[in-house]
């Protein structure tokens, strides 16, 4: 690969259409936003034992009277998707599956992750089990935990007596 | 995890993605895609989730196919952020094709997050099987 790859078009150089399929750098799909990022990751490789599997992103965000869990799990639906909470501990475990028919044929990027997951989060305070809702849209689960009442009394407490 | 982290911060202060990010209003999000070639033609899909189907956009200029999608996320007033490994913002990506591509053909799905685009080959680019008459 020379460095003249690496500069996208737009820069004044005139794109030659060449099906290159032996250079991962400039396949038929040359990918305008990486390029750049492909450039400096070349130089730390990553041996093959770190290659990940699937695991969500999550973001935990606290309010005054709950926390809420959104967690990113594209290409799964409702069923596949097992939320459990054990002592304040919210786990959410399920499985990415790549569809069958999609996966025969030559990849040009492969960059989607597979596989089962599991990912456990604690809470930083009790929260009411009973009251958890849970749901999934758009490939975005997101978990509603109401602190408990014990909680919830012991902080009203904490702000009376700050006053 | 630590390693997507950083690579989404990473592209957003590369000159190439600054370059391309052409709306305001949140951070561009570059989605995760397999790219698969088939006998007659591709499959794009993209991992988006919580792009809303109504901010969905595919276009193909030229030879540049770009798509787009907006994370509708509303963030709750005084709350107090414990794990954030995702924000909301602007998916955006686009591709150089050069192959010949029948542009009136693509079909685009959204299902549970996931664009899944069928971009047939135009009659140029298909493979074609020769038959071999027997003499």
């Amino acid at each position: 690969m020379s460095i003249k790859d690496l500069i996208p078009s737009r820069f004044g150089r005139k794109e030659v259409p060449v099906r290159r399929i032996d250079d991962p750098f400039r396949s038929i799909f040359a990918d305008f936003d990486r390029m750049f990022d492909r450039f400096f990751s070349d130089f730390a490789v990553e041996p093959l034992s770190t290659i990940r599997g699937f695991s969500p992103r999550i973001d935990l965000v606290e309010k005054d009277d709950r926390y809420v869990l959104t967690a990113e799990l594209p290409g799964l639906d409702e069923k596949e998707v097992e939320v459990t909470l054990n002592d304040n501990l919210l786990t959410i475990r399920g499985e990415k599956k790549e569809e069958r028919e999609d996966s025969s044929g030559s990849y040009y990027y492969a960059e989607r992750r597979y596989g089962s997951f599991e990912r456990t989060v604690p809470l930083p305070a009790e929260v009411d089990a009973d009251k958890v809702k849970a749901h999934f849209k758009k490939g975005l689960l997101t978990v509603e935990l109401p602190k408990s009442e014990k909680v919830l009394k012991e902080s009203r407490k904490i702000k009376i007596s700050s006053e | 995890m630590t390693a997507t982290t950083h690579e989404i911060e990473k592209m957003d202060t590369s000159p190439v993605s600054q370059a391309t990010v052409k709306e305001g209003n949140g951070r561009t999000i570059i989605p995760d895609v397999d790219i698969i070639e088939k006998a007659d033609h591709y499959i794009l899909i993209a991992d988006m989730p919580g792009a809303d189907e109504k901010t969905l956009d595919i276009t193909v200029e030229k030879d540049l196919l770009t798509i787009r999608g907006r994370m509708l996320i509303t963030i709750p007033e005084n709350h107090r952020a414990l794990k954030s490994e995702f924000r909301s913002g602007n998916y955006q990506r686009a591709f150089r094709i050069y192959e010949e591509i029948d542009r009136d053909g693509i079909k685009a799905t959204f299902h549970n997050g996931v664009l899944k685009l069928t971009i047939p080959k135009s009659e140029n680019a298909r493979i074609k099987k020769i038959a071999i008459e027997s003499a």
